[in-house]
């Protein structure tokens, strides 16, 4: 055996101070999700236009419900596996877990654009209030980003980069989710590039600020 | 604590909780208990590499660092294996980055003949070093006497020194950035 290997289990042994053990990353994911989903409720409650939003989709309820559940979905997928991911030895497999909700939501957002593209004809390709939707999913992913990041940082992920990838997926999804209840018009098709370059925004972000963003906050 | 180190998964996991709980000697058996696992992860991972037990220290360091992580009554292994070979990869990347930066001169080592053809050369280059090494702080000068003067692991001159690891491996890069630029700027002017 090492002799340097020996010192240092010596010297780790010694520094066996107590720890606080984490909880399962599922309660802890869900925690999270609850408290995300209260402020996203109270703001829907107190600033969302539902009107507005089935106006948006009238005669096409089905299509609301299904984009807006693709959106969640992709949000709480992300979000959990990346509480998983910061465990080490806990499945990859997490990192694929919301891409088929993803996927569907970037469909049905794209069928929905198609939709209005053949009904509107070059109206269809116009900037609606994108700035707006790209500052507020910036704004509402900076939100959700901060306590999500400080409660992913307290496991001191082993792999920061992959768990990075998830909350800046889990957030930006989250932000878009609120977006349905605040966006004035149909989306058109330069809306969802937008929405789309703001979400990649995110997740380059979080991905780049990672080792400052997870860095293990003492308990 | 009395458990028997049979090297069971069972036993690792209960004297790793009670290691979580503050119990020193469970803690020291369950790290000598799982070596051999570790060094068979990092050797597999390393290719059998004399980087093997760097791996397995630095994966003890990082295991000690998120041993708050493991959860009481879980598979031991998937989370060792996932600690070792993490550090495995990170420290094959680093091997591959000063490989890549690093050239292979054999005629940067042929000299003069006679005993006192390079005496005046080398005393210059002493002296020059002696100021760059002036320039350079207290932490930096003490990484970089540490590992590369006196060979140490990281680990053994993060125990030395108190410096963490990643101070230390930033100090010796900032260091010999400075040593470089100094070189270079020599060179140039």
């Amino acid at each position: 055996m090492s002799e340097g290997t020996d010192r240092l289990i010596d010297r780790l042994a010694a520094d066996a101070r107590p720890v606080r053990v984490l909880a399962p990353p599922l309660r802890r994911a869900l925690l999270l999700l609850a408290f995300m989903g209260a402020v996203a409720l109270v703001a829907i409650l107190t600033m969302g236009d539902m009107d507005m939003l089935r106006a948006r989709y009238s005669g096409r309820e089905w299509m609301m419900f299904a984009e807006t559940a693709a959106m969640l979905a992709t949000g709480a997928l992300a979000v959990t596996g990346a509480f998983f991911l910061s465990i080490p030895g806990r499945s990859r497999r997490w990192l694929a877990a919301p891409l088929p909700a993803a996927v569907l939501w970037i469909a049905l957002s794209g069928m929905g654009c198609w939709r209005d593209l053949v009904r509107h004809g070059s109206d269809g390709w116009s900037l609606g209030h994108s700035s707006d939707c790209l500052l507020f999913i910036l704004g509402v992913s900076a939100a959700f980003g901060i306590p999500l990041f400080w409660r992913l940082s307290r496991s001191a992920p082993i792999d920061p980069l992959r768990v990075a990838l998830l909350a800046g997926l889990g957030t930006a999804a989250m932000a878009a989710f609120l977006l349905q209840f605040f966006h004035p018009l149909a989306v058109t098709f330069m809306d969802l590039g937008v929405h789309i370059a703001a979400i990649l925004i995110v997740i380059g972000a979080a991905s780049l600020l990672r080792g400052r963003m997870l860095a293990r906050a003492e308990a | 604590m009395e458990v028997e180190l049979s090297g069971t998964e069972e036993n690792w996991g209960v004297l790793l909780a009670a290691a979580q709980a503050g119990d020193a000697e469970a803690y020291r058996q369950f790290l000598h208990a799982i070596l051999p696992f570790l060094r068979s992860v990092a050797r597999a991972r390393t290719r059998g590499d004399e980087l093997a037990e760097d791996v397995v220290q630095d994966a003890l360091l990082t295991l000690h660092r998120v041993r708050h992580t493991y959860e009481p009554g879980r598979p031991v292994k998937p989370w060792l294996a996932a600690i070792a070979a993490r550090r495995a990869i990170d420290a094959m990347r680093r091997r591959g980055r000063q490989t890549s930066r690093e050239v292979h001169d054999p005629g940067a080592y042929e000299t003069f003949a006679g005993e006192q053809a390079n005496a005046g050369e080398a005393g210059e280059a002493k002296e020059e070093l002696a100021r760059r090494m002036g320039e350079l702080t207290p932490k930096q000068k003490e990484a970089l006497e540490l590992v590369k003067l006196k060979e140490m692991s990281l680990v053994e001159a993060s125990a030395e020194s108190g410096q963490s690891v990643a101070s230390l491996k930033v100090n010796i890069h900032r260091a010999m950035k400075k040593l470089r630029l100094g070189q270079s700027r020599d060179e140039g002017g």
